[in-house]
């Protein structure tokens, strides 16, 4: 049993609490767009969410950091992450998107998920 | 609590997150409580540096997770019968949870191993129902969802108690509720009745987890310091950059981004190594906290003998409509319903846990 003790270099017991601490929020969505068509490739897809941004919110809400983590073309569905305090205004801005290229469209999100689980559920 | 509009527009859900760090051969350690105590799981996935082939006491392990079944239809009645009591609640962790009902919208229902019988319902049903309950915590200032907890293993709850003649008529004759439920069953010792054969008037499947692997090549992972919780600039990253990492990790998000990059300008937290292989495994299904505790076991044992990997990690996803997160903690959903822990298990056996939940629970145990 001596052996298996913790020496004394082994972590001593620590509980740390984090309130809201996650500097990011994760969005994962997908972009409904009639049958045919061209679909947007990654690029015009970030394009497409920053000119969301800039139609609710100006140039400011256009300068919101937003990273689109993954992105596939053939499902249009994608992770896109965000600092918290952009959330709302992310969320709010793709919600009233109506337009890609003279096309309907429509953004669905589908989780939004804070800190490191974003990981698909269920 | 009235903010001004454009202050609102700032704020996002509250979540916690609870970091621990201990040894895992404490004898004071709570790590296995913790894992005991978060009853539905609906997810395992674990990564192993340095590791390309499972060794075979883990690939058994993992074999070994063990089946669950979906009864469908099942009146709640049923779970409240002393047969049912004594050949699976008393001998054994029986577990329980309604499939595929959303907890913000749907009544819902789970059984927990210590006995207890938790009902989830809105308002109309709990008038209906006629059972003792209490508001829930999260439903707002007018109430609309109350929690309705039974001790099936109360001595008073015996068959001919008044106690247990009024839940059984309110289940039975005054507001039958049904569900389609996940049940699993963990007991050691003698073989006794089944499930299957228990329920077998019933539509019952027995169902298997669902397990992938995969290995990943050239992937770049952190450099962690199991004494440094906060890490160390340029020597060790801390827990929260760890768990964003997983999440990257386990959603294949590319991790060499520049920081001018268009698209994305993730990139893996500094300082970080690159592993030739890393192996991931994940199990999708109804997996009960016993068998969370084996595999957690095994994953220790795997630094019985010299490794590469300096750690290595354990990710378990809770079900987001369960009513409950650890213990009998109330949980909600709001936006994402997230309940899950990760362990990082060092090789000196030392362990991290990082306890996450969303807006609508209590603060981890």
């Amino acid at each position: 049993m001596a052996l298996s003790e913790p020496a004394a270099a082994a972590a001593t017991f620590e509980r740390r609490v984090l309130r809201s601490a996650g500097e990011h929020h994760y969005l994962r969505v997908w972009l409904e767009l009639p049958d045919g068509g061209a679909r947007p490739s990654a690029a015009q897809f970030k394009q497409l969410v920053v000119s969301a941004l800039r139609e609710l919110h100006g140039e400011v809400g256009a300068a919101l950091p937003v990273d689109v983590l993954t992105y596939e073309e053939k499902t249009l569905s994608a992770i896109l992450r965000v600092v918290s305090s952009g959330l709302v205004k992310l969320w709010s801005a793709l919600t009233l998107l109506g337009f890609y290229q003279n096309r309907r469209c429509a953004f669905r999100v589908l989780q939004v998920k804070p800190c490191g689980d974003w990981i698909g559920q269920q | 609590m009235s903010l001004p509009p454009l202050q609102r527009l700032r704020q996002a859900p509250r979540h916690l997150l609870v970091c621990e760090k201990g040894h895992a051969r404490h004898a004071r350690s709570r790590h296995a409580a913790h894992v005991r105590d978060h009853a539905y799981n609906c997810r395992v996935s674990f990564l192993i540096p340095e590791c390309g082939l499972l060794p075979e006491v883990l690939k058994s392990t993992i074999a070994d997770v063990g089946e669950y079944y979906l009864v469908r239809n099942l009146p709640v009645h049923e779970l409240v019968a002393h047969d049912f009591i004594d050949a699976f609640v008393k001998k054994g962790s029986c577990y329980a949870l309604t499939y595929k009902t959303k907890i913000d919208q749907d009544n819902t229902a789970a059984l927990l191993p210590n006995g207890n019988l938790i009902l989830s319902v809105d308002k109309d049903t709990y008038e209906e129902l006629g059972l003792q309950g209490r508001p829930s915590k999260y439903s707002g200032k007018k109430v609309m969802r109350y929690i309705i907890t039974i001790d099936l293993t109360d001595s008073g709850f015996h068959p001919d108690s008044k106690k247990h003649n009024r839940v059984l008529w309110a289940l039975k004759e005054n507001k039958p509720l049904e569900f389609d439920f996940l049940l699993a069953w963990y007991h050691t010792g003698a073989e006794g009745s089944t499930l299957v054969s228990y329920f077998s008037k019933n539509q019952i499947e027995t169902l298997k987890p669902k397990i992938t692997f995969s290995t990943l090549r050239d992937l770049q992972c952190p450099l962690l310091e199991s004494n440094e919780l906060y890490g160390k600039p340029e020597e060790s990253c801390s827990t929260e950059e760890l768990f964003e990492w997983l999440g990257a990790v386990l959603n294949q998000v590319s991790l060499d981004n520049k920081s001018s990059s268009f698209l994305s300008t993730y990139c893996c937290p500094q300082p970080n190594t690159i592993v030739e292989k890393a192996f991931l495994c994940t199990i999708t299904g109804f997996i009960i906290p016993e068998k969370i505790i084996q595999l957690l076991e095994q994953l220790c044992c795997y630094f019985g003998e010299p490794k590469l990997a300096c750690w290595l990690t354990l990710t378990v996803h809770g079900f987001a409509d369960s009513p409950v997160s650890w213990r009998e903690n109330e949980h909600g959903f709001h936006k994402g319903g997230e309940n899950l822990y990760n362990f990082v298990i060092f090789r000196n056996l030392d362990y991290w846990l990082q306890m996450a939940v969303g807006t609508n629970d209590d603060c981890p145990p």
